[in-house]
């Protein structure tokens, strides 16, 4: 950068601190609590009795939250495969030079990322609803309601809330309803800033739309798709609000997340002190896995001599 | 290697966000309730009385405090407008009270109950919790432990009313023989029938089946009458199964002594034969066909607009739902709807027609009011008055609702049969409801387990056993 135009250092790290003082304020600061208060037996109020690592011991043999774990980690898939790999297709089919009005496929298509998790919780538990829902008068009309039992749910009625051996796919598919667009998005602004005329050139050289995709299109924005995967990790892990909206986390607790679990824990329990150790569950869990998927994409980096 | 550890970590600070804030968005709604025009008679007129015993003595008449005092309830104006008595009364009572004392500024904060449950338990981790705020049953115990609430048996004794009371529904508000909370809101039952008279009697019942047997037996008859189901109900928030029945049907099962005993910790267990029993009876009743097929997910209303619509012929409810039947449905239908206990499930032998009721929250004090006494008077005169003969009369006259504190007899003439059947209702022999005393975590794992118990993830026994364990982990056996 030219010396003439570049601020002096001070000016660039005062600038700088005021987002790192509102960042340690809003996450370290409370996450040093909940490390805090984890090593105490807190049942809400001002009397805590230090209890050391009795919190930690639970949490380990705790099948509630190990199975929370597994459906953050069923979320953090389905939801890859589902938002990114939906999202890297219709980047494509959008980019097609057969498709008309790209601007509203876009706007259309982003569309359901603007709306409040809430109000997404709320419209797809009128979608699952058993007696008025969309969905069941659709496959109603469709006259495949019995296909649907059986395959479905053994035969028993359409309750697709209560249907606990889907019940992770149930809640995820709203969830990646509504993120397609973002990462369609953040997609589409990678391969726009790919020189169009190598699309041109595989066009010209005969290779296919397929081949276009795979071996053009992809190795080139692959670093932006890997930066998606760890927002979409990131995202997952820390999924809540779609779920309470839907099911609470029920039936039982098959479909119950680890942040719901928390939440549940600490306040409708009363159990902060376990409720903070749960919370540093989550943060090493997610911890573990985020690391893990660094290494792999460091590993397909160099697998394929990936431009870092 | 670094720059990839850094940016690992940044991503992890972004999961561990949710870390703050959960539970602080409930939104407040502060307000003060509109000065009533007429002056309240007897508070201002006895002033002159000297008192110096401020705390815990004082009667209602002798309020010297000046200045702000704080309030956080769940009455909300929505549910005023939705004629629910209970908050109408408790509203109008606040109002009554703050026009007769020009010289407190009441600062009310209002939320729905749900928000109130979030926002309550916030407060109370943090030590901060208002003046006065409602208590709900299963947290007295340990928040006395913790020093969040007031000792007010004395001042209870001391009550102007205390000889109206009823004293049964202090017995949830009550801790190591000590009371922390007034009683307030209605009365009411938490489990009863509301089922469409024609339908029953074109199946061959006159009344309500005393049996579940019977009511099984006889569904086919019932569905062919035009219904759908012979049950509506909803347990989706999990809640529902076990206040709206398990309750009860335990009760049949158990008996009182034993929920006494599980409450003060004195012997009974989860995994005792009889409470198992009605475990395995609610899964079985409530997997014999009787009810919606999506009971058991269906969010709170669904079971009620079930009845209102017609595709049931009956509901399981609490006495809120029969407020929403009763301000939504036909009036046709309301003139031919009947009230029934919960019918008797085989085996249970330890009580009959019993149905849950009692007072689920009750008005306590924040202990910091105590180091100003004029305050603390202030405070327990509006407990007594919000709780009081000004709350009851309202509710009988215009809901024939009771309260804590009895009414002369209320002259039911004027109201319909429904409403006046929902009043007698409450004749029928109690039983406790178990969410009103025992720890919030023992009832949050029961309710969980309940829920899964129901869509066939668990057996009754494995219930028992994973709530007992949480309940000698809770309880320190």
């Amino acid at each position: 950068m030219l010396k003439a135009i570049r601020p002096k250092n001070k000016v660039i790290v005062m600038y700088l601190f005021i987002p790192v003082l509102i960042y340690v304020f809003t996450v370290f600061i409370p996450l040093i609590a909940a490390f805090y208060f984890s090593f105490f037996k807190w049942k809400g109020g001002p009397k805590k009795t230090f209890i050391g690592l009795e919190n930690y011991a639970n949490l380990l043999t705790d099948k509630v939250f190990w199975s929370s774990f597994g459906h953050n980690i069923y979320l953090v898939v389905a939801c890859i495969i589902g938002q990114i790999g939906f999202a890297f297709v219709f980047v494509l089919m959008i980019n097609s030079r057969l498709v008309k009005f790209k601007g509203i496929h876009r706007t259309f298509g982003f569309f359901p990322s603007t709306i409040s998790a809430v109000a997404i919780g709320f419209i797809w538990k009128i979608i699952y609803d058993y007696s008025y829902g969309l969905l069941n008068y659709f496959i109603d009309k469709a006259g495949a309601t019995e296909w649907f039992m059986n395959v479905m749910n053994n035969g028993q009625p359409l309750v697709w809330k209560d249907m606990t051996s889907h019940i992770m796919l149930i809640v995820s598919i709203p969830l990646i309803w509504q993120f397609i667009g973002y990462y369609m998005v953040i997609i589409l602004s990678a391969i726009s800033s790919v020189d169009q005329e190598i699309f041109e050139v595989a066009e010209l050289d005969g290779a296919n739309a397929f081949q276009r995709a795979v071996y053009i299109i992809f190795p080139l924005i692959k670093n932006t798709l890997l930066v998606c995967v760890t927002l979409c990790i990131a995202g997952n892990m820390k999924a809540f609000d779609h779920i309470y909206n839907l099911t609470k986390g029920g039936p039982g607790t098959s479909s119950m997340v680890m942040a719901l679990y928390g939440y549940k824990t600490s306040f409708r329990d009363h159990n902060m002190g376990y409720g903070s150790a749960i919370s540093i569950g989550i943060f090493c869990c997610s911890l573990f896995v985020i690391v893990l998927s660094q290494q792999g994409a460091k590993l397909i980096s160099k697998d394929k001599g990936g431009a870092e | 290697m670094k720059k990839k550890l850094l940016s690992a970590l940044l991503s992890v600070a972004m999961v561990s966000t949710m870390l703050v804030g959960c539970g602080s968005t409930a939104t407040t709604e502060t307000e003060s309730a509109p000065a009533a025009e007429e002056t309240a008679t007897t508070e201002a007129a006895a002033t002159d009385e000297a008192t110096t015993d401020a705390a815990a003595t004082t009667a209602s008449s002798e309020v010297t405090y000046k200045g702000d005092i704080e309030i956080m309830h769940y009455s909300t104006a929505e549910e005023e407008n939705s004629k629910n008595g209970g908050a109408t009364a408790f509203r109008y009572a606040i109002g009554e009270w703050e026009a007769a004392h020009p010289d407190i500024t009441l600062t009310q904060n209002v939320l729905s109950n749900n928000d109130y449950k979030d926002k309550i338990a916030t407060l109370a981790a943090s030590d901060s919790l208002p003046d006065v705020f409602m208590l709900q049953g299963m947290n007295t115990a340990n928040w006395a432990d913790q020093g969040l609430i007031l000792d007010l048996t004395d001042a209870i004794k001391n009550s102007p009313y205390y000889d109206k009371y009823t004293q049964s529904y202090f017995y949830a508000f009550t801790a190591d023989d000590k009371q922390y909370a007034v009683p307030a809101l209605t009365a009411g039952t938490c489990c009863q029938v509301l089922y469409n008279k024609e339908i029953f009697k074109a199946a061959g019942f006159d009344e309500f089946p005393e049996t579940w047997a019977e009511l099984i037996a006889a569904q086919d008859k019932i569905k062919a009458q035009g219904v759908d189901y012979v049950m509506g109900f909803a347990n989706g928030d999990a809640w529902q199964a076990n206040s709206c029945f398990l309750s009860t049907l335990g009760d049949r099962f158990t008996g009182a002594d034993w929920t006494y005993s599980l409450i003060e910790n004195t012997g009974s267990k989860f995994t005792d034969e009889a409470f198992v029993n009605a475990l395995t009876a609610t899964k079985d009743i409530f997997a014999s066909g009787l009810f919606n097929p999506d009971f058991n997910s269906a969010s709170q209303q669904t079971g009620n607009d079930y009845y209102v619509s017609g595709q049931a012929a009956s509901v399981i409810c609490g006495n809120w739902d029969a407020t929403y039947v009763y301000t939504n449905a036909d009036p046709e239908l309301i003139a031919k709807t009947g009230i029934a206990v919960l019918p008797q499930p085989d085996g249970a032998t330890a009580s009959q027609k019993t149905h849950d009721i009692g007072m689920g929250y009750g008005l306590a004090i924040n202990p910091k009011v105590a180091e100003d006494p004029e305050k603390l008077a202030a405070c327990l005169d509006l407990i007594y008055e919000i709780t009081g003969p000004t709350f009851a009369d309202y509710v009988a006259e215009n809901f024939a609702l009771t309260g804590l504190t009895q009414t002369a007899d209320v002259d039911l003439s004027a109201f319909d049969q429904f409403t006046q059947d929902c009043y007698t209702f409450n004749e029928n022999p109690g039983c406790e409801i178990y969410d009103s005393y025992i720890d919030s975590a023992v009832i949050g794992v029961l309710n969980q387990d309940v829920q899964a118990m129901l869509s066939g993830q668990m057996t009754p026994e494995e219930v028992a056993e994973e709530t007992q364990a949480e309940y000698d982990s809770v309880y320190g056996n």
